[in-house]
């Protein structure tokens, strides 16, 4: 065996930087050893590729597929995060195709940025499944998301109605909160939502804010937005933790009695923004589904069943939540532990 | 009569080099003990172990007939000996009085030290070390004499019986030296016991009772000062004997290649002089005095506020080093590692620093080409070195000293400013710096040289010019120029009627 | 030693790891902060820092996508790639410079100076794009075709090596290089030497500038966009890459060939944990102890 050749930089570097290189060498190989998957009896290798663990969307993502592929008993998985970086989330990908895993599964950072890379995985001959996201080519075998389009549909039509309960027509001013832009969910959720509010003049959007996803940026953002609008009705936050960002800064300026908060995701548990509703914090969220028990069903099914020829797409429809039913969807969600 | 402190075969060693091979020294109560050797020759070293700063790989230590092995310095005070270092170690942020209580175990006060607790505590300290400041003032404001004090100060107020002092009068000029032999001879009479390390032949002879040499880490005897003479000692240390410096013969004064007129700065009032070719422009003065000041001046770092710079016969105004090279000056800056040397780089690359664009243009190095210029040079210095690749910062302060010569040498400027340039190295390198000036004077270079030792300044210069609070003082022929003379001009209030004043 | 390193042979990791094609990966990862990281040497040196680089990355990544998707139909592919990285690198190599300009002149620390700059270019490169990406696309015309060709593995490592050995040279062999080591080494005695410190330093500067330029194209390519949200994070990653390589941030010491070792050694680090299913979170923990380490090793060796 000899030394990998970029070891040896262009000119002698100091012994003591090759010795730090060589410490590092063992530190990971020593790490390494013990945890590879074993590849006895039919056990599969599963690799996941999320993209930020961050958000408690995608935290709740990955606390139920270990659980149901744990359940499933013959299944090793890996999580790796890719801490909402593209590059990293590229070469993340491109280490799991080197270990030939069973199948990978891909939540897309931005779509952009990975079809490369999932096309790499195709040619290598690793079934991929897109979870959420896709690529901007057709470069994975399954596809397993909601439908942001009609979530943002909808909002605009609850808010609609909310509007014309409050003045008797269909008018009001309108705060939309965004998350990541280029993001297909985001893109959908907004276009979704214009798509039937455009249809009412009367309807103002006084403000766009963006604050990517995050709640704590969210309350920033909407504390401008409360300094410079004196009248708003309703603030439609493209994600649960924004919506109650939001809510946080109308709070603390005594406006939350002015206007309501709407929200999308609708995760379980006591954060989650069915809770948030059954608190009364938001007026109405609607459930983005994890997509996770689908595909752990479908990826399931397709490495067990050689035969078996999954649908290049499954679209999972969103579910509207209130304070009609939220109370009896939370504690639904919060036993099963997912939705 | 029994020793106070006895040390035997100490050694101390850094990754391969030795530098304490074989230490062994004795004390006696109320005796000035002067230590003694070139550079590099242990003396700090063995100071420092025994004053518990640096731990020895081995020999012994007996205080009072007991073996004793300190943890460090504050240990080493426990016992009754402290050490004022050569690098003053003040805290310039802090009081007077707080620099002298500042870690020292005997005074005891709550966690609030009230100020008066504290100069009441600092007073007779301050008194015995003859500083006459107040106590309030902080360190950082008091000049080099009074902080050298003020560490003596410091070093007294953990009432040693043993005080080591490391090149206590590297700094100061005469009158400050004076004062210092003053309460040094006062501690003697109080049955204290100084170690007392130096370069300077002169005074070791003035105020020592006995003489330790080292050379190459090891101590190579000790004399009753009354019983040995000067050429005995640097036999001792050189293993040579002293080469008499002739005085510098007058060359023949050329024409005017610096004059200077009017010059004023922030530090400087109203300085003239001019400087010829082949003549050597001693600078004399108190440290503060502006000698430094005059060399930032003329090389662009300070700003004029008046006065003019003429280099043969044209006006120049360098608003920066570079510029000032540029015109044709050069200088030897006073701190070599602070504003001279790039330790961490290589004898070739900091002789070349300096003249780096005339040999490649700006773009590559040809190391050839830089080996070519530098090796005559460096020969002429008879520098010792191991690699013209090894750092600077591995040398002796002798041999960095000429490395930072060499550059000038290389750079040829017209007139060459020598802030300082023998301190704190040893004789031999003092020599061959006396005999680098000479050499240069005959190339027809103007050179001014500064210096705090009054003896080589008589020596080496054609003139003297005499230099006190940012101003001329006097200018004097140095051949017919006496060390009183000098002084007086330096100190007095009003200057002596000076000879041949040239100043217009 | 290589049989101690790889003795858990068994797992797979150890065996994928000496696979051809990931070695190449992982040169093609490392690529982008290795060459700010190049440059970010030279800045340290000088006992500077740059904050910048991230946002000048993210900057290069808009101004190149922005270029490529101005129009639909162009007759020449290789003329039109070549003004989109030359706006890109331009305007990066104007920000570094203008970094250089204010510390050299002002004589504001270059923390200040280069976090008050992230934070400028980083709006610069959002207010340009409307903080949206730009997306490069997949199609068949001269965006994408940019992005299929500096995308390619052995363009993008070449460019490292380029670069690499490039920075090598200037900093070891040429009076700029000197100047360089020895304005970081002692500043005044710089100035008393009649070293052009304002100039040097401005130039390391806009070389910072453009180097994480050239990044933001390699990384427009990668990831088919323009991306003003880009490169967070990455002039820290560049500062360890060079630290562990044994550059000292006090200035004065570190090497080209150190920072490439500092580069390699967190990417096969990250890679290798990667190939053994390490968490990720786990990941980062290593990362810090290797830094600790790497700077305790080399404060020992050289107390020496």
């Amino acid at each position: 065996m000899t030394e990998p050749a970029f070891l040896r930089p262009p000119c002698a570097p100091s012994r003591l930087a090759v010795a730090i290189g060589c410490a590092a060498f063992l530190a990971a190989a020593g790490c390494g050893g013990g945890k590879a998957p074993s590849r006895h009896g039919k056990r599969f290798l599963v690799a996941f590729s999320q993209c930020n663990n961050a958000e408690p969307y995608r935290a709740a993502q990955n606390a139920l597929m270990m659980k149901l592929f744990a359940e499933a008993g013959d299944v090793d998985l890996v999580i790796a995060d890719a801490g909402q970086d593209n590059s990293r989330q590229v070469a993340q990908v491109e280490t799991f195709i080197r270990q030939k895993p069973d199948l990978l599964i891909v939540a897309p950072n931005e779509r952009a940025a990975l079809t490369a890379v999932m096309g790499q995985a195709m040619q290598a001959g690793i079934r991929t499944i897109c979870l959420e996201r896709d690529v901007l080519q057709p470069n994975y075998t399954v596809y397993v998301h909601s439908d942001n389009v009609a979530i943002g549909r909808m909002a605009g039509d609850f808010i609609v109605k909310y509007l014309t309960g409050k003045y008797g027509s269909p008018r009001g001013n309108l705060v939309q909160m965004r998350g990541l832009l280029g993001v297909e969910g985001e893109i959908s959720r907004y276009n979704g939502a214009r798509e039937i509010l455009d249809r009412y003049p009367s309807i103002r959007t006084v403000a766009e804010p963006v604050a990517d996803w995050i709640q704590a940026r969210a309350k920033d953002r909407m504390t401008e937005v409360l300094r410079s609008q004196p009248s708003i009705d309703v603030v439609y936050a493209h994600n649960d933790p924004m919506a109650v960002g939001a809510y946080l800064a109308a709070k603390e300026l005594g406006r939350d009695h002015q206007m309501i908060f709407v929200g999308v995701d609708g995760l379980g548990g006591p954060a989650g923004g069915v809770k948030k509703v059954v608190d009364g914090v938001l007026a109405a969220t609607f459930v983005y589904p994890l997509c996770v028990d689908k595909t752990v069903a479908v990826a399931l099914q397709m490495l067990r069943d050689p035969h078996f020829s999954p649908d290049k797409e499954y679209n999972l429809p969103p579910v509207m939540v209130t304070q009609a039913n939220a109370a009896s969807l939370y504690t639904q969600l919060t036993l099963s532990g997912g939705n | 009569m029994r020793p106070i402190l006895f040390a035997e075969n100490l050694r101390k060693h850094y990754g391969g080099v030795h530098a304490l091979r074989n230490g062994c020294f004795d004390l006696r109560a109320g005796e000035i003990h002067a230590l003694i050797g070139e550079n590099g020759a242990g003396k700090s070293t063995l100071a420092r172990i025994i004053a518990g700063a640096t731990r020895p790989d081995g020999g012994r230590i007996l205080i009072d007939g007991q073996e004793v092995s300190f943890a460090g310095p504050v240990d080493a005070q426990r016992r009754g000996v402290a050490i004022v270092f050569q690098e003053l170690d003040l805290f310039p942020h802090l009081s007077v009085a707080e620099n002298v209580v500042i870690g020292n175990a005997r005074f005891r006060s709550g966690p609030f030290a009230g100020a008066r607790a504290m100069e009441a505590f600092c007073g007779p300290y301050l008194q015995l070390s003859g500083l006459s400041v107040n106590p309030r003032r902080l360190a950082g404001d008091l000049s080099v004499a009074q902080s050298q004090l003020l560490a003596l100060a410091r070093a007294l107020s953990m009432e040693p019986r043993v005080l080591l002092m490391d090149e206590p009068t590297s700094a100061l000029f005469d009158d400050a030296a004076e004062h210092l032999f003053a309460v040094i001879g006062g501690l003697k009479s109080r049955g204290m016991a100084i170690v007392y390390v130096s370069h300077k032949m002169e005074e070791i002879f003035r105020i020592s009772d006995r003489i330790t040499v080292l050379r190459d880490g090891a101590t190579i005897g000790t004399s009753a000062t009354a019983e040995t003479n000067l050429n005995e000692i640097v036999a001792m240390m050189a293993g040579r004997s002293l080469e008499e410096v002739a005085r510098h013969a007058a060359t023949t004064r050329g024409a005017v290649v610096l004059s200077v007129s009017g010059l004023t700065t922030a530090k400087l009032t109203d300085v003239s002089f001019d400087l010829h070719r082949g003549e050597v422009l001693g600078v004399a003065g108190l440290v503060g005095a502006g000698r430094t000041e005059l060399g930032k001046a003329l090389f662009g770092i300070d700003r004029l506020s008046a006065g003019t710079i003429r280099l043969n016969g044209g006006v120049i105004r360098p608003r920066s080093p570079r510029q000032a090279i540029a015109a044709g000056i050069g200088l030897v800056p006073e701190d070599r590692k602070g504003e001279g040397l790039m330790m961490r780089m290589s004898v070739l690359d900091n002789s070349v620093m300096a003249v780096q664009s005339r040999l490649h243009g700006s773009g590559l190095i040809r190391r050839q080409r830089e080996l070519d210029a530098v090796k005559p040079v460096l020969n002429g210095l008879s520098l010792r070195f191991g690699s013209y690749g090894s750092p600077v910062g591995n040398l002796s302060g002798g041999n960095q000293q000429k490395v930072l010569l060499a550059r000038w040498l290389l750079a040829d400027p017209q007139v060459l400013f020598l802030d300082d340039p023998t301190r704190g190295i040893d004789i031999g390198a003092k020599q061959d710096v006396y005999r680098i000036i000479r050499e240069l004077a005959a190339m027809g270079k103007g050179i001014i040289f500064v210096s705090s030792e009054l003896p080589e300044l008589l020596r080496c210069s054609d003139r003297i010019l005499v230099m006190k609070d940012g101003r001329v003082a006097a200018i004097v022929d140095a051949s017919g120029a006496s060390q009183e003379a000098i002084i007086a001009a330096a100190t007095l209030v009003r200057p002596t009627a000076p000879q041949d004043h040239d100043a217009r | 030693m290589l049989a101690v390193i790889f003795s858990p042979v068994a797992s797979d990791g150890s065996r994928i790891f000496l696979e051809l094609g990931n070695l190449s990966d992982i040169l093609r990862q490392v690529s982008i902060i290795g060459i700010i990281a190049l440059a970010m040497t030279f800045v340290i040196l000088t006992g500077g820092i740059d904050l910048s680089v991230g946002s000048i990355l993210a900057l290069s990544t808009s101004l190149t996508a922005m270029w490529l998707v101005r129009s639909s139909n162009v007759a020449d592919y290789g003329a039109h790639i070549a003004a989109a990285i030359a706006l890109a690198l331009a305007a990066s190599a104007a920000a570094g410079l203008i970094n250089g300009v204010v510390i050299a002149s002002l004589e504001i620390q270059p923390f200040v100076v280069t976090l008050a700059s992230m934070i400028g270019v980083r709006g610069l490169a959002k207010w340009l794009t409307s903080n949206a990406n730009i997306d490069i696309g997949f199609g068949r015309d001269v965006a994408a075709s940019f992005a299929e060709t500096f995308r390619n593995k052995s363009i993008v490592i070449g460019s490292y090596a380029a670069l690499s050995a490039l920075l090598w040279f200037v900093l070891s062999r040429t009076v700029f290089g000197r100047h360089v080591r020895a304005i970081g080494d002692n500043e005044r005695a710089g100035r008393y030497a009649g070293l052009p410190i304002r100039r040097v330093k401005i130039w390391v500067y806009a070389l910072c500038g453009l180097s994480a330029g050239v990044a933001g194209v390699l990384y427009a390519a990668e990831n088919h966009q323009g991306n003003p949200n880009a490169g967070v994070g990455y002039e820290l990653d560049a500062i360890a890459a060079a630290v562990i390589g044994g550059t000292s941030l006090a200035g004065g010491a570190g090497s080209i060939p150190g920072t490439i070792v500092g580069t390699l050694t967190i990417g096969v680090l990250t890679n290798m944990l990667r190939l053994n299913n390490i968490d990720s979170n786990v990941e980062m923990m290593v990362k810090a102890v290797i830094i600790i380490l790497a700077v305790a090793v080399q404060r020992r060796s050289s107390n020496d």
